[in-house]
């Protein structure tokens, strides 16, 4: 019975003693407490922790070893578990045999007697130290980057930096300076619990080698450890230690900023009261940091040079009159620089619309928007627009619209563009225009046998005069008595329309003498387009809306680009004077380049104006409708004469819808590869 | 005092309406310009005007489209054209319709008198 007491009793010592091997050898620290508090057990992992024997552990007061700020909170749930008999947990920093506190997590159960009744607490506290810490700092460098993200000012984010790195690492102060953009001076970046003193020594300081740890680091590119700063020789030429000794503090660990490219552009450092250096976990803090830093810091140069090539930007375009706008066709979508607004004298605040700018365009300008955004539709890569506005106050300015097209990622077309307020060039224009018509017109009056008809004209006039009032003279003279102040008025005629006699011919030799017709490959797109620039300002003035369909691949014509071009102009000018009355529908004119057969190439000019009928459309040409030298008739009989001296033919037909179509077709060089022809065809 | 015979002269260019008239005065006649045919057409002149001395090419109404409207009008009023410019085809075409004469700027004293004469044969 004894021996069997006693076998069992062996046998319970030694699953007691397998019991305490298995608790010992636990990577957590466990323990028995009675029921008052006082510990009746705990592993030898918890006395290596705290670095105390039982005894030690034992005489101290409940909580000893958790941190000042969480032992009262301790204090409090062991009371209320006493109270409730329930087990709980918490999470608090317990002190390490070094020092150092850290973060566990305890857990507490009651164990009951066989009659239920609680004899003691059982705890177990697992260190979560680690991963506590990097909770922290993860939440820190999210809300650093969630603030670099929003654009908060640099100083926030670098003063809200320094705070979370001195929260997770206690007893550091942090520290960060930036680099002026031109890599020779020091900036004050944050350094809240640094004295201020301090931090106003070292902004806009010269970055200096030798000067301090910050000053080396930035120059070397390389962390500087300065663990004792009063034994460091390094700075012993400097009046940094002084400085920093003076303010109470021992050790500073400089780290440089680097940017993405890898330049230098802050320095992030860590100051300390006493002597020391950084831990492994310190290290991690600091790369950590310096990088998100670096983030903010170039964020924030970029945002600055960003600010400052907008303030450029708009400078420029103020001083130019010049704004620039983006349009997303397809959602509507339109932005304008501050300078459109403007323009327009709409506030800046306001989303922009086709209404907004169909409010203020000048209502005759009207079709001009529709074709444009007619075309923005079809997509047409580019376009350019003159047209005016008619402000509240019934001023009218002057603008020059011009835009380039690129579809985006989906397709849609999204135009980039510039608008120019020419209200001040218009006016001279205006003016140099009038020289210019008078030379177009010119021109258009300017060729072969039509020219003898005009020259005659022109001159006849005053010459009839002339002759007239030299009689008239006479007449008054041979009078009885003579009438000589009459004869003095008519002679003063005589010399006026002789000299006016004079000024048409010197006019007309500058033009006759001007050039022989000749013979080359032309492109008539080319020639058109020319045209349509020179006409440009005209046809504007005209509210006309020129559309060039031009024909790719199409062939030179032969002849004398000059007067083919005379012939586009005429045409051209024909087909706007012929809308001039016209406002029930857009003015527009279709210029349209094709190549009927393979040895011709024709160019059509189409407008929507007054029209003829058929018959009359064979009588334009006829000279019997010359009325003036600035009349259809002179224009297209010349126009005629020269297409026919080129061994083509000029025709006009009166379209489906209103207007009419000017056709001519010239010979073209048959086959690109067979080269131009010899000559062309003589009549 | 016998009435001196009205001349109305109709011309858009400027030389020809001063010189003109002054020129007729000279020779005895009553001369009026005007600047374009409608003005003459308007005027109070036409029931006195004994004769027409009248340009072909004008903006709007024509020389011969006036030529026309009188003869429309049923008014008989001997017509001399002047024209700058030399088209024998259209002289001959106003000579066909009952002008007098058809002179081409610049013109004679002697052309123009010979034209008067024709157009009014009491003087």
């Amino acid at each position: 019975m004894e021996t069997r007491l006693s076998r069992r009793k062996e046998a319970s010592l030694a699953r007691e003693r397998n019991f305490e091997q298995i608790i010992d050898g636990l990577p957590a620290i466990v323990a028995l407490f009675t029921v008052d508090g006082k510990i009746a057990f705990c592993n030898r992992r918890m006395l290596e922790y705290l670095g105390e024997t039982f005894e030690q552990v034992q005489a101290q007061a409940s909580a000893y070893n958790f941190h000042p700020d969480d032992r009262d909170d301790v204090l409090t749930r062991w009371a209320a578990a006493v109270q409730s008999g329930e087990p709980f947990d918490f999470e608090a920093r317990l002190r390490r045999a070094d020092g150092a506190f850290r973060w566990q997590r305890t857990r507490v159960f009651p164990l009951r007697n066989t009659e239920g009744r609680i004899d003691l607490w059982y705890g177990l506290c697992i260190d979560i130290d680690d991963h506590k810490w990097a909770e922290t700092l993860l939440a820190g460098e999210k809300r650093l980057l969630s603030m670099v993200a929003r654009g908060v000012a640099l100083a926030e984010i670098l003063e809200t930096l320094c705070r979370v790195v001195e929260d997770a690492a206690p007893g550091r102060l942090c520290s960060v300076l930036s680099i002026d953009p031109d890599g020779v001076r020091f900036r004050h970046g944050a350094g809240p619990s640094l004295p201020a003193a301090y931090n106003e020594a070292l902004d806009g300081l010269i970055m200096d080698r030798n000067y301090g740890p910050c000053g080396m680091a930035a120059n070397l590119k390389t962390q500087v450890i300065a663990a004792d700063v009063a034994s460091d020789p390094r700075w012993a030429a400097s009046s940094w230690p002084g400085l920093v000794l003076g303010h109470g503090l021992r050790s500073c660990w400089s780290t440089p900023i680097l940017s993405r490219d890898d330049k230098v552009i802050g320095v992030f450092a860590l100051y300390q009261h006493e002597p020391a250096s950084p831990s492994q976990r310190e290290h991690e803090l600091i790369r950590q940091f310096t990088e998100i830093a670096g983030v903010a810091i170039e964020r924030a140069h970029s945002d600055a040079s960003l600010r400052r090539s907008n303030a450029f930007l708009a400078g420029a375009q103020r001083i130019s009159s010049t704004g620039s706008f983006s349009w997303r066709v397809a959602t509507g979508e339109i932005a304008w620089s501050e300078q459109v607004y403007r323009m327009f004298e709409y506030d800046a605040a306001a989303p922009v619309t086709l209404e907004l700018i169909g409010a203020r365009v000048h209502p005759e300008d009207l079709p001009l928007l529709d074709d444009m955004v007619q075309r923005a539709r079809r997509g047409v890569p580019d376009f350019a627009y003159q047209h005016r506005l008619l402000l509240p106050d019934g001023s009218i300015k002057h603008l020059h619209f011009m835009a380039h097209g690129t579809p985006d990622r989906s397709g849609q077309m999204e135009y980039i563009g510039a608008v120019q307020e020419i209200t001040d060039r218009r006016v001279s224009e205006e003016a140099l225009s009038k020289v210019r018509s008078a030379l177009a017109h010119m021109a258009r009056v300017t060729s072969l046998g039509a020219l003898t008809a005009s020259i005659a004209h022109e001159v006849n006039q005053p010459l009839s005069g002339i002759i007239t009032n030299a009689n008239t003279c006479l007449k008054m003279l041979a009078a009885d008595p003579p009438n000589v102040l009459g004869a003095q008025e008519t002679a003063r005629r005589t010399v006026r329309d002789g000299n006016r006699a004079a000024d048409i011919i010197k006019r007309l030799r500058t033009l006759f003498g001007k050039r022989d017709p000749t013979t080359e490959p032309v492109d008539l797109n080319e020639a058109a387009r020319e045209i349509i620039a020179l006409s440009w300002s005209d046809l504007q003035r005209g509210r006309v809306i020129v559309r060039a369909e031009l024909a790719e691949d199409l062939p030179p014509a032969i002849g004398d680009r000059v007067q083919l071009q005379q012939v586009i102009l005429n045409l051209l000018l024909n087909a706007a004077d012929a809308m001039s009355g016209i406002d029930d529908r857009p003015r527009q004119v279709v210029i349209r380049t094709e190549r009927p057969d393979s040895e011709h190439v024709s160019l059509t000019v189409q407008d929507v104006g007054v029209g003829l009928d058929a018959q009359s459309a064979e009588k334009l040409f006829e000279a019997f409708y010359t009325t003036k030298s600035d009349g259809m008739g002179i224009g297209l009989s010349i126009s005629r004469s020269i297409i026919n001296n080129h061994g083509g033919r000029l025709w006009a037909r009166p379209n489906d819808g209103p207007g009419v179509s000017f056709t001519f077709l010239v010979p073209c060089i048959a086959d690109a590869a067979a080269g131009p022809r010899p000559a062309m065809v003589k009549r | 005092m016998s009435e001196r015979p009205l001349v109305c002269v109709v011309d858009d260019d400027e030389s020809v309406r001063e010189s003109l008239p002054d020129l007729l005065r000279e020779f005895g006649f009553e001369a009026r310009p005007f600047s374009y045919a409608r003005a003459f057409l308007d005027s109070d002149c036409l029931a006195q005007c004994d004769c027409l001395i009248l340009d072909i090419a004008m903006r709007e109404m024509t020389g011969p489209d006036l030529q026309r409207e009188l003869k429309r009008r049923g008014t008989d009023i001997p017509i001399v054209f002047i024209t700058a410019h030399v088209d024998e085809k259209v002289r001959q075409r106003v000579l066909a319709q009952g002008a007098v004469a058809c002179l081409y700027k610049p013109f004679s004293q002697a052309d123009l008198l010979a034209a008067l004469h024709a157009a009014l044969p009491a003087q």
